[in-house]
């Protein structure tokens, strides 16, 4: 056996982070600006996540929402859900916290090199998903277009909304979003019903084209079959990132296993065909 | 190396051993139960019932401080033990065990906390006829430091490690016929049963409604994970104490409601019956495809913690039973 020097960090041990700016995003969400202590980059990729940790709320995993080619700084989107969240949502810029990772397996991104995207996110999926759309962007010579499409419960859920506006306008790409009710009261103007009648009429080039989605476990498998319709039924067409309580993120603890594969380290990226088989993955 | 041992030598050799190491041995507790204790003082106990208690859990202890958060962030690790670990009286399953567990933790990237208690401990095997009225325990052969096989009031000793070997270098030499036709009794005559329930699973030939069925039995008591010595799942708690936030793991049950639902509500181990099928395919199919091997040791653990009657033997063998035939 291989012995570790004990002065070597552990797996389990925090790094400390400065909280360079919190933003609104929705009335539960909150985008965090973090930075490592010691001014490093996160060394992270599009689709990886870290353990946020809080002294006596021990830790969550959270999705990386920015790409790694926006230098000096990581951000995180996260919805107010229990109570390290909520904890997380009272910080204001300078605080300190802890992380660990990145962890998991990216986004594929020689997979995706050349190719048409559809980049498919449901609710705060779009957080995750953000970290590749950004990437997309800052490089988007590497794709042949970038097809973006969101669905969220009701207009004030919408996250990034200052960004679904400029991806509408960036180079190579297009975005549409719709949200699954409209209050009578609201002012909202845009498209209105599930996320796959946004994808009635795409129109692609099935051959070369790589669909991503990211999402709440309902919507995977009626825009699974939107892209089988479309057309996408080769392996390796379709990446999704997969929701697990990821405890320890190294593959450790139990609590993501997906039968033998465990989502913190064999994903949360998976190739469809890698776990459409396995009873509960999706 | 083959060695032969007297009970004097026995004695000589843990006495050796505790120098070096925190040794710990087998006792008969007054409930007729036997533990692995520490070695100061105890009378041995050299056959009898299976341990009771997991000696897996020296190494992946029910809570383990991880570190020590002070109020800056500043981590702090627990110091290390002052001596290694020795076990006396590890039988074949629970050396079978450990081999697995170390197999899980130091897979990259390893698991530090594990591998600094792990690391430089001793095994001493106990097999022979050591078993319940000096009934024979098959030998191990592998995984461990030292095996001592018990053999008419005396022990051959197999050393397999170096350590192992130089501890035994002292003693006589003994007869290498014995060990064949020790070896020959120990050769694997096990029913298959668990390998039968191991194809059932994996060829999809056990229906959704047997475990509705077996989770009806079940108290939820967890008692079947704790009592496993390959069950390898935890939590982490906070402890806030004058020093900072001690942050721990603690033991976690695949049997619980809470094991994997997440913050938004989601449990993909949402129902008793999921739950139920996940602890067995776990170790009959998911370890087999991840590791090459059963995550099921066959200690018998789990049946005897098990107060309904579904522990793995339990419910294999209903499974072969019921759904067997049709393969």
């Amino acid at each position: 056996m291989h012995q570790p020097a004990r002065n070597q960090q552990s797996i389990y041990a925090p790094r400390p982070c400065r909280l360079l700016s919190v933003t609104e995003l929705t009335p539960n969400e909150k985008l965090f600006r973090l930075q490592l202590c010691d001014k490093t980059e996160l060394q992270h990729q599009p689709g990886q996540f870290v353990q946020i940790s809080i002294p006596g709320l021990t830790e969550a995993p959270i999705s990386v929402a920015s790409s790694p080619t926006r230098k000096g700084y990581f951000e995180l989107g996260i919805r107010k859900a229990g109570q390290l969240t909520s904890a997380l949502h009272r910080l204001q810029a300078g605080a300190q916290i802890g992380i660990r990772g990145p962890f998991g397996r990216p986004f594929q991104l020689d997979a995706l090199d050349g190719k048409a995207l559809l980049l498919i996110a449901g609710g705060c999926g779009l957080a995750p998903l953000r970290s590749l759309i950004q990437y997309c962007q800052d490089r988007s010579d590497e794709f042949a277009s970038v097809q973006i499409f969101y669905g969220a419960r009701s207009p004030e859920d919408l996250m990034f909304q200052q960004d679904l506006s400029d991806w509408q306008s960036s180079h190579n790409f297009s975005c549409r979003y719709t949200v699954d009710n409209k209050p009578a009261t609201s002012c909202f103007d845009g498209e209105t019903g599930l996320i796959t009648n946004l994808m009635n009429d795409i129109q692609v080039e099935a051959e070369n084209c790589c669909a991503v989605i990211v999402g709440p476990p309902p919507m995977y498998h009626p825009v699974i079959a939107s892209l089988r319709q479309l057309g996408l039924n080769k392996p390796k067409q379709i990446m999704l990132s997969l929701e697990r309580q990821m405890r320890c993120g190294v593959g450790k603890c139990g609590h993501c296993s997906i039968e033998h594969l465990t989502c913190c380290c064999d994903g949360p990226i998976f190739w469809l065909e890698e776990v459409e088989h396995l009873r509960g993955a999706l | 190396m083959l060695k032969q041992l007297s009970r004097s030598d026995l004695e000589q050799l843990l006495e050796a051993v505790a120098k070096n190491y925190a040794l710990q041995v087998p006792q008969l507790l007054a409930d007729g139960t036997r533990q692995l204790g520490p070695y100061d003082n105890a009378e041995l106990s050299l056959s009898g019932q299976p341990l009771q208690r997991k000696p897996t859990s020296y190494f992946f202890p029910q809570t383990e401080l991880l570190l020590t958060l002070d109020a800056a962030g500043n981590v702090q690790q627990p110091p290390p033990a002052e001596k290694p670990l020795a076990l006396f009286g590890m039988d074949r399953t629970d050396l079978a065990a450990l081999t697995f567990l170390d197999q899980f933790f130091m897979a990259p990237p390893a698991d530090d906390i594990y591998l600094h208690r792990r690391l430089n401990a001793l095994l001493i095997g106990l097999t022979g006829d050591a078993g319940p009225d000096s009934s024979f325990l098959p030998l191990a052969d592998d995984g461990c430091d030292i095996e001592l096989i018990a053999i008419n009031q005396k022990w051959l000793a197999l050393g397999h490690s170096e350590a192992g070997k130089s501890l035994l270098r002292k003693f006589n030499d003994g007869d290498d016929k014995q060990l064949v036709t020790l070896r020959k009794a120990s050769r694997d005559q096990p029913s298959d049963l668990l390998q039968q329930a191991s194809q059932l699973l994996h060829d999809d030939l056990v229906p959704d409604a047997f475990w509705e069925e077996i989770a009806d039995r079940c108290i939820l008591c967890s008692g079947c994970n704790l009592a496993c010595p390959t069950c390898s799942c935890f939590c982490l708690q906070d402890r806030q104490t004058p020093n900072g936030t001690e942050r721990s793991r603690v033991w976690d049950s695949c049997q619980l409601d809470a094991f994997m639902r997440e913050a938004s509500g989601h449990n993909p181990l949402g129902t008793e019956a999921l739950r139920t099928r996940r602890r067995i395919h776990h170790k009959l199919v998911a370890d087999v495809e991840r590791w090459g091997e059963l995550g099921c040791v066959a200690c018998g653990r789990c049946d005897r913690a098990c107060p309904t009657g579904i522990g793995m033997f339990a419910v294999a063998e209903e499974m072969v039973e019921r759904f067997g035939l049709r393969s």
